[in-house]
């Protein structure tokens, strides 16, 4: 058995690209999931049956089935029912992010409900709405709290952001996949494609720390 | 000025208020004691519909609380001061008495701050306008709560047991701020188990027991003479 490191110089660039890509697609899905993740996180608590019943039905089905079935439904079935392909690009980050959204959406409940009672009764007491007291008060206390999680969502995004290599989209899983079609190095290609990840979500924990550190 | 009639509430199968009626007038300071349990904070956060009554009707300076009136906007004329002082903890003690000012008066931010340093003056913090909720003693949160209700000029104002979670040594400056808050003409309805307080202060004192309104007169009816057994019984456990 040899390793050639020269096959992963040489192929580094390439590899580096879809290490980008997968940033990107990390990045975008992560942050339309926190979007989607705070309403419906705030839906779930809602009094109102009609936003409470949907929320918990998208959260659970998101979360009860795999995001690789999610994106193959994405890709492959909705365009039987739409009658138009859909970009690999659009389809892996629709897949993401309404996955990510459902994560998100405990992550901000737990982390609403956290905060004190107390905190909206103040709130109410002085004359400002439910909405006002969520704004102003709630929420910018619970997302504080809830920045690890947030963290921790962003690393697991990331990580299995490498399934939407099955539809083809080019990122960094995609890349070593190609690589090794045409240079048959996967001991080297596979090692390398690793140590990049974990560079990545090593980097985000230390930046997730970082956040932590000044928000406290 | 607070005109409550029948008022009853349950919390599940229990039932916390019994019927209450009381009719609070203007300027007047009542001071509700009583057991822990006994209701006396539940008919107190009634009041401003932080608790929703089961049955009965709550007025407010001629306003009947009902399902087509903008509760907001009562309880925006209803400063309520709590045992735990719930001050906004990522905020800084200015930003705690501008917000509500700013958000639902829309006040102008220049004069949202005006009004809160001279509350601050008021209650004796001015010097604490950046400073934290958390770099405070208790006390001084608890009159920095003070400061954020009145900055909404409200006609009436609540206190929910507003040194039951202070040292003993922080006591007296919250009830000194109380106390002038009385003298200005405040109409007030204190929840308290500072004796002293109620007999210097009130203009009347009301015993509330498993939900009803025992026993209410002028401090000195009710702390030297009281008629109802309940009431000497207790008065006697605390004095």
């Amino acid at each position: 058995m040899s390793f050639d490191f020269s096959l992963i110089f040489d192929h580094l660039p390439l590899l580096l690209v879809g290490a980008l890509v997968t940033i990107e697609i990390t990045a975008v899905s992560v942050a339309l999931g926190v979007l989607i993740g705070l309403f419906v996180g705030i839906a779930e608590l809602s009094r109102y049956r009609w936003l409470r019943y949907p929320a918990k039905v998208y959260v659970d089905f998101i979360r009860g089935t795999p995001l690789l079935v999610q994106i193959f439904i994405i890709y492959f079935a909705l365009p039987i029912i739409l009658g138009m392909r859909i970009e690999p690009f659009v389809a892996a980050v629709a897949a993401c992010s309404i996955n990510s959204g459902a994560y998100v959406a405990e992550i901000f409940r737990a982390g609403i409900q956290s905060i004190d009672k107390g905190q909206m009764e103040a709130g109410r007491s002085l004359g400002m709405s439910w909405t006002q007291t969520m704004r102003y008060i709630v929420i910018p206390q619970a997302f504080r709290r809830i920045i690890p999680q947030l963290g921790n969502e962003f690393i697991a995004m990331l990580k299995d952001s490498s399934l939407v290599s099955v539809i083809g989209f080019e990122e960094l899983t995609r890349k070593g996949q190609l690589v090794i079609a045409s240079t048959y190095g996967s001991l080297e290609i596979w090692s390398a494609v690793a140590i990049i990840y974990l560079v990545m979500t090593l980097s985000i924990t230390r930046f997730v720390a970082y956040l932590e550190k000044r928000f406290h | 000025m607070i005109i409550i009639k029948d008022l009853h509430k349950s919390f599940g199968d229990k039932e916390i208020l019994r019927g209450i009626d009381l009719h609070v007038k203007k300027s007047e300071v009542v001071v509700v004691i009583g057991p822990s349990g006994s209701g006396k904070s539940t008919m107190l956060r009634c009041v401003n519909y932080l608790e929703v009554p089961s049955s009965g009707t709550i007025t407010l300076d001629g306003k009947t609380i009902t399902r087509d009136v903008d509760i907001n906007t009562i309880r925006a004329e209803v400063g309520m001061v709590f045992q735990h002082f719930n001050l906004f903890p990522h905020m800084t003690v200015l930003q705690n008495i501008t917000l509500a000012p700013l958000k639902v008066r829309g006040m102008s931010q220049h004069e949202a701050n005006e009004t809160a340093m001279e509350l601050l003056r008021r209650v004796g913090l001015e010097n604490k306008a950046d400073a934290r909720p958390a770099e405070l003693s208790g006390g001084q949160q608890q009159r920095v709560a003070i400061a954020r209700a009145l900055a909404m000029r409200p006609k009436i104002m609540l206190f929910d047991e507003p040194t039951s979670a202070l040292d003993p040594e922080m006591v007296n400056e919250v009830l000194e701020v109380m106390k002038a808050l009385a003298e200005s003409g405040m109409t007030m309805m204190v929840v308290t188990h500072e004796m002293g307080f109620a007999r210097q202060v009130a203009d009347r004192v009301l015993f509330v027991d498993e939900g009803r309104i025992v026993e209410q007169g002028s401090p000195d009816e009710v702390f030297s003479h009281a008629k109802e057994e309940r009431t000497q019984s207790f008065l006697s456990k605390i004095l």
